[in-house]
């Protein structure tokens, strides 16, 4: 942390010396120890994913939905301060919208994610605000099939077969590199995303989580963001958490002997 | 102020406004602020199948003084309780006012819960991202019915909101929560009577050891789906009170928690010296239940 | 007394100051162009509807609602489109019929689509939630809002509006609200050219709320179907394709039946009509 006491990180739109911008640095540290999402591109369709750490057995099972829709055929999941990630979604919403309402038609992904990139990207140049504290991972079925972005607290966003942000981003990476994205059915991208979050959940294996599962898919949801159904859901955490015990066997099984 | 020690080295460095990140990620503004809800009163929420209830303890500042409301009614479905600064309480109880309003305007339907609490959530979370303003210094614990039901939702000042069968706010709530968290399986089919007689239980638990709940320091409200939301203070919340006496005279606990000490508003004198009369008395045992277990933090709920 | 305005004289410009002739000179040109050019006409919105749809019906009966509109785009007098659909479907069971103006029709369509998607934000997954949340009663409450709001801005969105559903308690419920911003409720309801033909029909069967309770699904459907018949015959601007939607309260869904054709319409009289159009060869 060269960055400390030289003064260049009080303030968000100072550069350093070396053309560095702390502050954006800094916000990218409160989405790194947060709970993992993913986002998955198929064929035909979007999966988005997320590890809902569970802070207290008082909160509402099943409620306190992390994952939003910003329009009817987009979804966004997000890693780090989770009311930074609301104002990105209401802002998403306000683009949408006001695309809808200037051309009368939804408004295309790459389009969404440009005005979205520039949005984060004003609250790098001004003291007077503080960058985005999340990783927002944005999917959606338009005229030209599935896009998947991730959005990053500088305002860069890429373009994603399948992106991972949160504290098991490495785990969750190397276990969707090893999937075969140009060819997965969204079906069963619904059941690998859910066993990769279980096994990204193993960075963070003494607090409790729920898992949430929306997707969009022509032929599943004929292009519509939708939570998965429940039976489907809980397929797919059965998968995940079979899954887990064949690979980790030997490492649960050490786990439970340090335990003792 | 107990966020001072953990980061003693960056004192005064990323602390002095909301829009500077920590090199960890964090918004120290944010979390002070959070801490001025720590410095309020306590206030107790419980939801059953059909019933929200609202408990909180009233302060009053010299023993000549009026005592601080804590429960805000916002529409005949719809109401909070406060911990914190009493005035940004009223600011954003009064925007949850025009918002009901507008709903039954344009649409001719009660504001649902949801909408109501992330309409102020989303509202904080602009004073924690740019200048120009503070984070808001109040929790909030919303209650209300919907057509999807009752529900309780807590707010804090990061514009954080979520979704509780039970929650507490306020000084010394780690208490309130323990019980909370043994008992909160039973607040669905409870009785309305039920639910009060719980919530005012974790709102004695806040209590130090020579405070009791009276009709002048306690306020009751109730809402449910046949039942317009109802405040009991003063002479009307006397009832309440008897039942809980008529349950345990004296107090459930025989045990201070000592885990909740991160939560606890340290530098407030008063509530330090509270600590340790209690801390004191803690082997002593004079309630009926004596062996109970030590509050686990509240971020770490393994089974 | 000299009853012409201009000799009574105005306020004395000593007293008053001069008169500001930019009153007078009022335009409904855009400023950037008024400085070349100054209009004679003061600001103007709609004044009339351009593109029209006709009538809307709709009738209670025992166990909900039966609501029609017919299939044509008028033009004047001109039969332009044969294909718009005029009833709306809003959230899980609500329909909007809608006669008027087509392109403020479509400007009405875009709101509620706007509101449908705003309402779907809150519910998350949970369905029920969100067929809850919008309910028949709150989307007119809220195009009474918009409605009254154009009129009162003298722009108004040139409609008149049945809706059709069900309310918080899933009761059936049935609405009007027109470019006005006045809503009214009854058993039968009927806009445009409907009001003066078809009323009359439907209230014969049903005159009153306790009339509901005898008119049974398949008699409301018969009656409705004849009502277009009539309209068909006597209103130059309807249309013998048009869509119904059925609901039912017991079940609480909503049955929505496109190109409904007028049947054994009987035409021999046409011959003996004289006078009208092009001489009959």
């Amino acid at each position: 942390m060269t960055s400390i006491g030289t003064g260049y990180d009080l303030s968000n739109s100072i550069f350093s010396p070396d053309g560095r911008n702390f502050q954006v640095e800094y916000a990218s540290k409160a989405v790194e120890n947060a709970g993992t999402s993913l986002g998955i591109r198929t064929k035909d369709g979007i999966v988005l994913a997320t590890e809902k750490i569970i802070t207290s057995k008082l909160l509402v099972p099943n409620k306190n939905k992390r994952i939003q829709t910003i329009d009817r055929h987009v979804g966004v999941v997000y890693s780090g301060l989770i009311p930074d990630g609301r104002h990105f979604v209401n802002r998403g919403r306000d683009e949408a919208e006001s695309f809808r309402s200037l051309y009368k038609e939804p408004i295309g992904i790459p389009g969404l994610l440009d005005r979205l990139g520039y949005y984060v990207q004003a609250y790098t140049c001004y003291n007077s605000v503080r960058p985005f504290g999340i990783n927002a991972i944005v999917g959606g079925i338009d005229d030209d099939g599935p896009h998947l972005y991730m959005v990053e607290p500088s305002g860069v966003y890429w373009g994603y077969y399948a992106a991972a942000a949160g504290k098991g981003r490495q785990t969750a990476k190397a276990e969707l590199e090893k999937l075969d994205l140009t060819t997965i059915s969204t079906r069963d991208a619904v059941k690998e995303a859910a066993r990769i979050i279980y096994l990204a959940h193993e960075d963070n294996k003494d607090k409790e989580f729920e898992l949430e599962l929306t997707w969009i898919s022509k032929e599943e949801t004929n292009g519509l963001h939708k939570f998965v159904p429940k039976d489907l859901l809980e397929e797919a955490i059965k998968y995940a958490e079979e899954e887990g015990d064949d690979d980790g066997s030997s490492d649960s099984s050490s786990d439970e002997e340090m335990d003792d | 102020m107990v966020c001072f020690n953990r980061v003693i080295t960056f004192r005064n460095n990323y602390d002095n406004d909301a829009t500077t990140f920590s090199p960890t990620g964090r918004i120290f503004q944010v979390e002070y602020a959070a801490e001025a809800t720590k410095q309020g009163s306590a206030a107790v929420g419980l939801v059953s199948k059909t019933h929200v209830v609202l408990v909180a303890l009233k302060r009053n500042a010299e023993e000549l003084g009026s005592y601080q409301k804590k429960v805000i009614m916002i529409d005949d479905h719809l109401g909070v309780a406060l911990a914190g600064l009493a005035p940004d309480a009223r600011v954003l109880s009064n925007y949850l006012r025009q918002q009901a309003m507008s709903s039954k305007m344009v649409f001719n339907r009660p504001l649902s819960v949801s909408r109501a609490v992330y309409s102020i959530a989303d509202k904080a979370q602009e004073n924690t991202q740019s200048a120009g303003g503070r984070p808001y210094g109040v929790g909030l614990l919303v209650a209300g019915v919907d057509v999807t039901g009752p529900h309780l939702y807590e707010f804090q000042p990061s514009g954080s909101v979520l979704e509780y069968v039970g929650a507490a706010i306020g000084a010394r709530s780690q208490a309130s929560r323990t019980f909370l968290e043994r008992k909160f399986e039973d607040f669905p089919n409870a009785t309305r009577e039920q639910l009060i007689e719980y919530g005012l239980i974790a709102l004695r638990d806040t209590l130090a050891q020579d405070k009791e709940l009276n009709s002048k320091n306690t306020t009751v409200a109730v809402v449910s789906k046949n039942e317009k939301f109802t405040i009991y203070d003063d002479e009307n919340v006397q009832q309440w009170l008897d039942k809980l006496d008529s349950l345990a005279n004296s107090r459930s606990r025989g045990r201070q928690d000592d885990d909740d000490d991160d939560d606890e508003d340290d530098d407030d004198d008063e509530a330090a010296a509270e600590q340790a009369e209690t801390t004191a008395t803690a082997t002593s045992g004079d309630a009926p239940t004596t062996t109970q277990d030590r509050a686990p933090d509240a971020m770490d709920l393994e089974e | 007394m000299n009853h012409n305005p201009f000799h009574w004289g105005r306020p004395s410009d000593s007293t008053y100051g001069p008169y500001n002739q930019q009153i007078a000179h009022a335009s409904n040109v855009n400023p950037m162009a008024r400085q070349q050019q100054q209009s004679d006409f003061p600001t103007m919105h709609t004044q009339r509807p351009m593109m029209t749809g006709t009538s809307v019906l709709a009738i209670k009966y025992q166990d909900g609602i039966v609501i029609a509109a017919d299939n044509m785009g008028s033009y004047g007098s001109l039969m332009k489109l044969d294909n718009v659909e005029r009833l709306l479907k809003v959230g899980q069971d609500t329909i909007v019929g809608i006669s008027g103006d087509l392109s403020d029709l479509q400007a009405i369509q875009r709101i509620l689509n706007d509101l449908e998607i705003d309402e779907s934000y809150d519910a998350g997954d949970d369905e029920d939630a969100l067929a809850a949340g919008l309910k028949a009663n709150h989307v007119h409450e809220y195009l009474t809002r918009i409605m009254y709001n154009r009129r009162s801005k003298m722009d108004p969105l040139w409609n008149a509006c049945i809706v059709a559903g069900f309310d918080d308690e899933g009761k059936s419920f049935l609405k009007y609200v027109d470019l006005l911003g006045v809503a009214f409720a009854s058993p039968t309801l009927a806009t445009g050219f409907g009001a003066h033909l078809a009323i009359p029909l439907l209230r014969q069967r049903v005159d009153s709320e306790a009339d509901v309770k005898k008119l049974t699904k398949a008699d409301a459907i018969q009656l409705i179907k004849d009502c277009m018949k009539v309209l068909f015959y006597r209103d130059a601007r309807s249309l013998d394709k048009y869509s119904m939607a059925v609901l039912s309260e017991s079940d609480q869904k909503v049955e929505f039946h496109k190109d409904v054709k007028v049947e054994d319409m009987k035409w021999a009289f046409a011959k003996g009509i004289k006078g009208y159009g092009m001489p009959q060869l």
